[in-house]
């Protein structure tokens, strides 16, 4: 078990956020806040600005023809759009090469995130549902507690085991019962420490256990992350030790009125988008630990 | 030693002596692993979905993304390097699943029913296979011998 209070100054040890993001997030909340106050935060900061345009041009974003601006992109995409391109660069920024813990490296980890963002966003697509703003994030940011969690993780590899295999437990379930807290709380944490959206610190915490939000009536945004997820792992997006040992919570599909055929239907037309965004990790995106 | 990759919906045929094919990360996508002991070659598909009605657009850019599209591709493609149908032999791995609390997210399940469909209409047999559970895994072609390995969590077996 590790005390709260450890893992809380962990966060503190992992690479700086990037501040230029944290002060955008402020921004995205205050109905005051114009297109050219949101463009001077990001200007100054000449690699987040390179990195967030050469993101915008990927397909997922099908931007009718190549930008080279900032200025552009809001003008094409508008503020949330901009802000979740912003925040995919500076997550990309602080994954470190390996993560011990689970058995994987960036570039699974960035692949799964990725895939998770571009699924969760598209879930809905053909239904009447509209996708909440900032999903592509929260999508993308559902795991960023196993940044921290990875570390302790990596000493306790034969207990954890020991819990997924030998009593079929999921791997959220056996994180809690060998460390005493699990990826989604600690992502919660470490999403609040860097002043990101509230609504990407409820995706974090809640998105193994969507049944419990909101009293038991559950979130459009917590669902769709949580079918996403479970869909990306089950593809073998960025596979990680847990391999399928997670858990399908079927209310959150009748909550979205979602069938398999449509998980099947939307799996099918993501590939090329997930596999393009993917790339823009330094390594060869998929494999896992096996 | 020629690793070949195959990724998520993609199939590659070799009949290069010093080639292992090598898919990752098979969840509920199944790998169907074809070797001809005569004519030394190999060929592996990694497939994501039971049927191309899922998606028909998606279906013509990857054929391989689909059994029912994909498989028939494999073997014509080893057909076409001068392989011999009686000679062929079949292994298949993946087809997982997640833990799903009402039954509803099968993929793998279906992966596998359409498979072995396929399979018993054209008269093939299944010489070995690890399938199901809640597993993610490695497979490997080594040529010229046709070794097959599955690995998952470290542990490797002999398919």
């Amino acid at each position: 078990m590790i005390a709260k209070s450890e893992l809380l100054a962990s966060i503190k040890k992992l690479p700086t956020f990037s501040t230029t993001v944290i002060r955008l997030s402020s921004v995205l909340n205050d109905p005051d806040a114009s297109v050219g106050e949101f463009e001077a935060i990001i200007l100054p900061d000449v690699a987040l600005t390179a990195n967030l345009l050469r993101i915008a041009n990927s397909a997922f974003f099908a931007l009718p023809r190549r930008i080279g601006s900032v200025r552009e992109a809001i003008t094409l995409l508008g503020i949330n759009r901009v802000y979740e391109l912003g925040a995919m660069a500076a997550v990309e920024a602080v994954v470190p090469a390996r993560l011990p813990g689970y058995g994987i490296d960036a570039a699974a980890y960035w692949c799964h995130s990725v895939a998770v963002g571009v699924l969760s966003e598209r879930l809905t697509r053909d239904k009447k549902l509209a996708t909440p703003a900032l999903t592509f994030t929260a999508g993308l940011m559902h795991d960023i507690g196993k940044l921290v969690i990875s570390e302790y993780l990596a000493k306790v590899q034969a207990a954890l085991q020991d819990e997924m295999i030998g009593r079929n437990k999921s791997l959220i379930e056996s994180e809690r019962e060998v460390l005493g807290v699990d990826h989604g709380e600690i992502g919660a944490d470490i999403a609040r420490a860097w002043n990101l959206p509230e609504e990407v610190a409820l995706v974090a915490g809640a998105h193994h256990d969507p049944d419990g939000v909101n009293g038991g009536k559950g979130d459009i945004m917590v669902d769709l992350v949580h079918i996403a997820d479970c869909l990306a792992h089950s593809l073998g997006f960025g596979t990680d030790i847990g391999e399928l040992h997670r858990t399908l919570r079927v209310a959150a599909m009748e909550r979205l009125e979602l069938k398999a055929a449509d998980l099947e239907r939307v799996a099918s037309r993501c590939i090329a988008e997930i596999e393009g965004l993917a790339q823009f990790n330094r390594a060869p995106a998929q494999g896992g630990p096996a | 030693m020629n690793l070949v990759k195959v990724d998520i919906a993609d199939l590659k045929i070799t009949a290069d002596p010093d080639a292992v094919l090598v898919t990752y990360a098979l969840g509920s996508c199944i790998a169907v692993i074809v070797y001809d002991p005569v004519r030394k070659a190999g060929g592996m598909i990694h497939y994501m979905l039971p049927l191309s009605e899922t998606s028909p657009e998606k279906a013509k850019e990857r054929p391989a993304m689909f059994a029912d599209t994909g498989i028939p591709l494999l073997f014509h493609g080893m057909y076409e390097i001068g392989c011999k149908k009686p000679d062929l032999v079949v292994k298949v791995a993946g087809g997982g699943a997640l833990y799903d609390d009402g039954g509803r997210f099968a993929i793998g399940q279906r992966n596998y029913t359409i498979l072995r469909k396929m399979f018993w209409k054209v008269g093939v047999m299944i010489a070995a296979e690890d399938v199901g559970g809640a597993k993610s895994r490695t497979a490997r072609l080594f040529l010229p011998g046709g070794r097959c390995t599955i690995s998952s969590l470290g542990e490797e077996i002999e398919l």
